[in-house]
């Protein structure tokens, strides 16, 4: 193989895989494998299958977010002739190839073997691409360069078997200074350079991550000597491995270990692991040289001058902490690089060698050690290119989005058009975007947090309105992350939700405010304590009614979308954030329509019926079923739940009368109608992680007594407990109770009460900014 | 039963307890407990089963309030001088707990209406201060099967214990009242003010306590403390086989009144 720089070495063990990932693809071909099995097999190679069936995305280690440019000529020649024609850069600082066609898989995972690029580890559970500061090793600003680091633990670990066998993914930073621009506080496990008393070292973070479930990483070490990450990362993972939750899917990343064990026993048992290693130095990393040096290959200097010249040098190209040497960002329309441009513009970069270009979490390519008097050579490829955004504000390329719905399976919106439409309407506008460099305005399609939501100034994270019957793509609104002030992070809050439609205007409306008062505060954070998130809740609110189908279908198309919003392409098996969202959506309804009941002068008829609407349609997305008409909801609900035996027969005929569309009868069987509305949400509570019911013999009405629901959101200690014990009082022995709660001190408290009662508490898992936690009454 | 939000949070801190919770307090919201004598002892004791929210509450004392009652007996104030004790204490139940029921009875215990009184109630507390009525209370309870606690206070003494059927009652301690003068009433011997409130609430707690069902009563025990050495101690009582009311074989079959209190009342 050549001789070239590799960030990792791809391990004698990978090629032995690849031998039996190869055998499965062919079994998969030939029918002789479940899909399901092939599933859990390829995603740990880093193939995703993509929204379109038979269709994979293909993802590419890249440690301490390195690639050469003799790598990525070679990804774009694959994107090329495999895919979609272009390599894209992911929010993880790494890159990707799309619409391969599972016949090709293997020959593309061979042909980067070949450059020494690997896919093992690219998803799945597994230890995944291990990240840096993206200027780790130019910047004038870093404690020491983090990145021989990064990818002397990535060769280390591609090469231990037990890295692709995890309980659940398991993500690495390093940041080279407590600016943390490689988010170690968000991470199952972050280095944090630091030096003390001479001594090179990091502060040491663990159980971080986002996700759905956002947790801020917690202080494992305050110093560690550089010698010990190794050792270090081997125990976190020994210890995961051993007491990590294989169960669940959706509460075994290592953060939800850190909840279950809290600090004392998690500490111990990582201790009981590292202990036996901490000394043995022959497992120190082997660091390799990674000079960020010039290499003049002697060319002809192209003299630029002018005023957009400068204004680009001002915007994208920062000096390095190498005397001569510059670092340009090249922002790129929503991490895509056209094969072509790709291949023009490593030819250029090869000749400074192979140290020259990262990956950022922004998707953006960072191109490093640049003699500065070829800025102007660099500057007319790039301008040569179509598609980039560097005639932009550098905030425009910042915003960051996850791919969404247009290839991922779990997507609800496309942030890909959202983003798209927003930099439209920004740069259309007279506002002065420079102003805003540092501005993080991050989104994510669906409530996983690919596009990075919780760490935004502003966030938005897809979700389904519905108006009268409609779906239209929404968005809640998230603001005011604190990162950079190590043990101090803070993701962002929820303040509200908007329509995708209103974005671009609301983002247009909150900078022309913001802008000007940037001055004046400190941080973004200062001004939304001030004004800024009191008038993200004004323009909300002005948003808030949205246009009826008829009146603006607009509303229900999603940007970049070709037709109305609608779910029948939703994934049903890769995973299930995005259905959940959908039945919530049904869940609240029926509780919106229970309390308008209660309430004087009450149109009981109507309340019942949407009560029923919604109750009948809430599991239908379950059985891959989408109604048209309230009438097909009804009666999709008839045959697929009641006939089916998960919902009891009494209620047929109550259903009957709805799907006649006969509401003045239902006041009549009012507290039939609320029994099953219960009976509805306790089988959804019964569902499995594969979506399958507990049991198809028992009787829903039977559920229906097993599970309660509070919800003691905004209940201040102790009067949540208070509360709690009252509801436990009126049910049975055995019986399930899931109440809400808020985060610190409710969930500190409540949950310990109870247990120091008798009551047994079956789980505590965090959604959003609160917490749901199960009992079961002793 | 459904709590009110405001009941929710009124008894919060009685719920959050493991031994009441939701349904200790409903309990005691459907309790009712007779508390004889709204002077020194019936003031704590009154106050805080008010506010514990045992749902009825008779309070019994033929008396009006007397400037001289102010120093111990806390749920009368100035401007009640001269107000029926019943009336008072009313008043200042209901303020601290509007959620209770108050049954007022001007009068004082005799012989001819304390079973008629005490046999609507779950508990009755002793808080008079005279031995005729305390010997009459008892022997009322024995025959009407009604648990009570006996409470008495003097100069810096004060003793309590709970008589429930089955246990030792007063009579197998203290056969008979002291003769005539022998023993010197609050009136005449003084007592320190705050006792009232210590002995009380001892008395109120085991109220509570019988009606929750929890914990152990001081049945067959008798607490003492002096609160000048500030010692507590208690000693067991046994029942009497012989006594002459709650024995198998009682000689009392018939409630009498005893001398009237010796105490110099100015009311009477």
């Amino acid at each position: 193989m050549a001789t070239f720089t590799k960030f990792y070495e791809t391990a004698p063990v990978l090629l032995d895989e690849l031998v039996q990932f190869e055998a499965d693809i062919a079994e998969f071909v030939a029918g002789k494998i479940d899909p399901v099995k092939f599933k859990a097999i390829r995603v740990a190679h880093g193939v995703y299958e993509q929204r379109q069936p038979h269709t994979y995305m293909i993802r590419i280690r890249c440690a301490a977010c390195g690639i050469t440019p003799a790598q990525l000529i070679r990804c774009a020649e694959i994107g090329q002739k495999y895919g979609s024609g272009e390599v894209h850069f992911t929010t993880r600082s790494e890159v990707q190839v799309h619409d391969v066609l599972i016949e090709n898989v293997m020959t593309v995972i061979r042909e980067l073997l070949e450059v020494g690029l690997s896919t093992r580890g690219g998803g799945g559970n597994t230890i995944r691409n291990i990240l840096t500061s993206p200027d780790s090793g130019i910047s004038s600003e870093e404690v020491f360069d983090v990145d021989p680091y990064a990818m002397a633990l990535s060769t280390r670990m591609v090469n231990e078997e037990d890295s692709w066998n995890l309980p659940r993914k398991f993500k690495i930073a390093f940041s080279h200074n407590a600016q943390d621009t490689a988010y170690t506080q968000s991470t199952c496990l972050g280095y944090l350079a630091k030096i003390q008393d001479g001594q090179k070292g990091f502060e040491v973070y663990c159980a971080g991550g986002m996700g759905a479930k956002p947790m801020v990483g917690h202080l494992l070490f305050d110093f560690i000597p550089d010698t010990k990450a190794y050792h270090v990362t081997r125990a976190l993972k020994t210890m995961f491995d051993k007491h990590g939750n294989r169960r669940n899917r959706y509460a075994n990343r290592l953060k939800f270990l850190w909840k279950k064990l809290e600090r004392d026993e998690f500490v111990r048992l990582f201790h009981e692991e590292y202990d036996k290693i901490k000394d043995d130095e022959s497992l120190n990393l082997v660091l390799a040289g990674l000079p960020n040096e010039a290499k003049d290959p002697g060319i002809a200097v192209e003299t630029v001058s002018g005023p957009d010249f400068e204004t680009w040098k001002t915007r994208y190209v920062v000096a390095q902490k190498q005397p001569g040497l510059a670092s340009i960002k090249l922002p790129l329309v929503l991490g895509d690089l056209l094969s072509d441009e790709a291949r023009a513009i490593c030819d250029f970069l090869a000749l400074f060698g192979d140290n020259t270009i990262r990956c950022d979490r922004a998707q953006n390519m960072r191109i490093r050690n640049i003699p500065a008097k070829y800025l102007g050579n660099l500057y007319t490829i790039i301008f040569g290119m179509k598609h980039h955004l560097a005639k932009h504000a550098p905030f425009i390329g910042n915003m960051i989005n996850c791919t969404g719905a247009q290839t991922c399976k779990l997507g609800i919106c496309l942030p890909r058009g959202l983003s798209t439409a927003i930099r439209d309407r920004l740069i259309n506008s007279d506002l002065d975007l420079d102003q805003i460099d540092d501005l993080r305005v991050n989104m994510s399609g669906c409530p996983n947090t690919c596009g990075m939501h919780h760490i935004a100034d502003v966030g938005f994270f897809g979700k389904v309105g519905r108006k009268d019957g409609d779906m239209y793509p929404a968005y809640n609104v998230l603001a005011g992350a604190r990162i950079g002030i190590p043990g101090q992070t803070e993701y962002a809050q929820k303040v509200d939700e908007i329509s995708a439609k209103d974005i671009p205007t609301f983002m247009h409306d909150l900078l022309q405010d913001y802008i000007p008062k940037k001055a004046k505060y400190e941080s973004f954070n200062a001004y939304l304590d001030t004004e800024g998130r009191a008038l993200i809740k004004s323009l909300c609110d002005q948003f808030r009614d949205v246009p009826s189908f008829a009146q603006n279908p607009e509303y229900y198309t999603d940007w970049g979308a070709k037709k109305k919003l609608s779910l029948d392409e939703l994934g049903t098996a890769e995973c299930s954030a995005g259905m959940f969202d959908m039945i919530e959506v049904d869940e609240k309804s029926i509780k919106t329509h229970r309390k308008a009941l209660e309430v004087d002068g009450a149109d009981v008829a109507s309340e019942l019926y949407q009560i029923l609407f919604a109750a009948s349609r809430m599991l239908l997305v379950t059985r891959g079923l989408d109604s048209k008409t309230d009438e097909q909801v009804f009666e999709h609900f008839g045959k697929h739940f009641i006939e089916a035996n998960f919902i009891n027969a009494k209620f047929r005929d109550v259903v009957t009368l709805a799907k006649l569309g006969l509401k003045p009868e239902l006041p009549k069987y009012k507290d039939l109608i609320l029994e099953l509305a219960d009976a509805v949400i306790a089988l959804y509570k019964s569902m499995d992680d594969s979506l399958k019911f507990r049991s198809t013999e028992a009787p829903a009405a039977e559920a229906a007594s097993t599970l309660v629901e509070k919800d003691f959101r905004g209940v201040a200690c102790p009067m949540n407990f208070v509360k709690t014990k009252l509801v436990l009082d009126t049910l049975n022995s055995g019986q399930q109770l899931k109440i809400l709660l808020d985060d610190g001190e409710p969930i500190q408290n409540v949950p310990n009460s109870v247990a120091l009662e008798g009551h047994k508490v079956l789980s505590k898992t965090q959604s959003g900014p609160h917490w749901e936690v199960v009992i079961e009454k002793k | 039963m459904n709590f009110t939000d405001d009941q929710i949070e009124r008894y919060s801190r009685h719920i959050l307890l493991k031994e009441v919770g939701g349904a200790g307090q409903e309990k005691l919201l459907k309790a009712k407990v007779l508390i004889i004598g709204a002077g020194g002892l019936g003031a704590p004791i009154a106050l805080y089963l008010a506010a514990a929210g045992v749902g009825t509450l008779g309070i019994i004392d033929g008396d009006r309030v007397d400037l001289s009652n102010l120093q111990r007996q806390v749920i009368h104030f100035t401007a009640d001088v001269g107000v029926p004790k019943v009336e008072s204490a009313k008043d200042k139940m209901l303020q601290i707990n509007p959620d209770i029921n108050v049954i007022t009875y001007q009068d004082i215990v005799y012989s001819k209406n304390i079973l008629d009184i005490i046999k609507d109630y779950d508990f009755i507390i002793d808080g008079t201060d005279n031995f005729s009525a305390k010997f009459l209370i008892n022997d009322a309870c024995v025959m009407a099967k009604k648990p009570y606690s006996h409470g008495g206070i003097l100069r810096f003494d004060g003793q309590t214990f709970t008589h429930t059927p089955g246990h030792a009652c007063y009579r197998c301690v203290f056969k008979e009242p002291p003769p005539k003068n022998a023993v010197p009433t609050c009136s005449q011997a003084g007592v320190l003010g705050a006792i009232a409130g210590m002995l009380g609430t001892v008395q109120a707690t085991e109220a509570l306590k019988y009606i929750l069902g929890i914990g152990d009563l001081l049945t067959d025990r008798l607490l003492m403390f002096n609160a000048l050495k500030m010692n507590f101690r208690s000693v067991n009582l046994k029942k009497n086989p012989n006594c002459p009311i709650c024995s198998a074989t009682p000689t009392i079959t018939e409630l009498v009144d005893g001398e009237l209190p010796v105490c110099d009342l100015k009311a009477h």
